[in-house]
């Protein structure tokens, strides 16, 4: 866990956007159709699961995102949390839900790579290639949303206005990023 | 192209989904006692008409939930979308 090595490492901008990868922070998935299951997840993270679709929960230190009526994803605040901190974090996780069978945890940091755009056109870059209708999105702050940019599952997260973090698979993150910057040089 | 309303995210574009095929295809409660041509009937046989179907389809890009939905294969309307396990709005 956490031996990351990123494809990308770069910081790019073009005009107004400002695209850049963030790492290392922890990202875990949660499973469970338990009733228990929100309670413990309040009592470690200070935060309920959303039970609304397409949205998010959150404080300073996490963000925990509807990926489906029984999925979430949770990913840190703070690139400089230590790894002793994340990975204490995990085994509370782990022992109060999975060891419990009250779902499942797995952390999933090396599997999807996040990368922060910002500016006012970082939706009209999205929607060169996105099927995704994003006119609610951008309204609401913490909505989320799983889809395909250029044919590849992404999940997104509205940050701020302006501003959003995109998670895609580590294997298919050097060709988006590819398909990002080239884009994003015609915006 | 048309959208899908998925039970779950709601109002996504038909490239996010996948379709699963004819819905509502029961499982033999003994295969051990069906000859070759029933089996073959269960396992392959679809009706694949033209008008009004009830399919399975699967949110494979979103909340990868499987889902039924009634389309009508002519024209691509769908008439109806309910979550599994739910009994058919039509008939």
């Amino acid at each position: 866990m956490l031996n990351f090595n990123s494809t990308i490492k770069q910081k790019k901008t073009y005009g107004d956007i400002k695209i850049e990868e963030i790492e290392p922070i922890i990202k875990i998935n949660l499973r469970s159709k338990k009733r228990e299951f929100s309670k413990k997840i309040g009592k470690i993270l200070s935060i309920l699961p959303p039970t609304e679709a397409n949205t998010s929960s959150g404080n300073e230190g996490y963000n925990l995102l509807w990926l489906s009526p029984d999925e979430w994803l949770v990913y840190s605040n703070n690139k400089n949390q230590s790894l002793k901190e994340q990975i204490d974090m995990e085994d509370k996780l782990f022992d109060e839900i999975s060891k419990l069978n009250q779902g499942a945890v797995t952390n999933v940091s090396d599997h999807w790579i996040m990368i922060n755009f910002k500016g006012n056109k970082i939706y009209d870059l999205l929607s060169k290639s996105c099927p995704f209708n994003f006119n609610e999105f951008k309204r609401k702050k913490g909505s989320v949303a799983q889809t395909l940019v250029n044919h590849v599952d992404v999940i997104l997260h509205n940050r701020d206005n302006n501003e959003l973090n995109l998670f895609v698979r580590r294997s298919f993150s050097e060709d988006l990023w590819l398909w990002i910057n080239d884009s994003a040089r015609f915006m | 192209m048309f959208i899908i309303n998925c039970p779950y995210c709601g109002e996504r574009d038909q490239s996010e989904f996948s379709c699963g095929g004819e819905a509502h295809i029961e499982r033999p409660k003994q295969p051990t006692e069906l000859s070759d041509d029933q089996w073959a009937e269960y396992l392959f046989m679809r009706k694949n008409i033209k008008g009004i179907q009830f399919e399975r389809w699967n949110h494979a890009h979103g909340c990868r939930k499987w889902f039924n939905v009634v389309r009508d294969t002519s024209n691509d309307k769908i008439h109806a979308i309910y979550k599994m396990g739910e009994r058919p709005p039509l008939k």
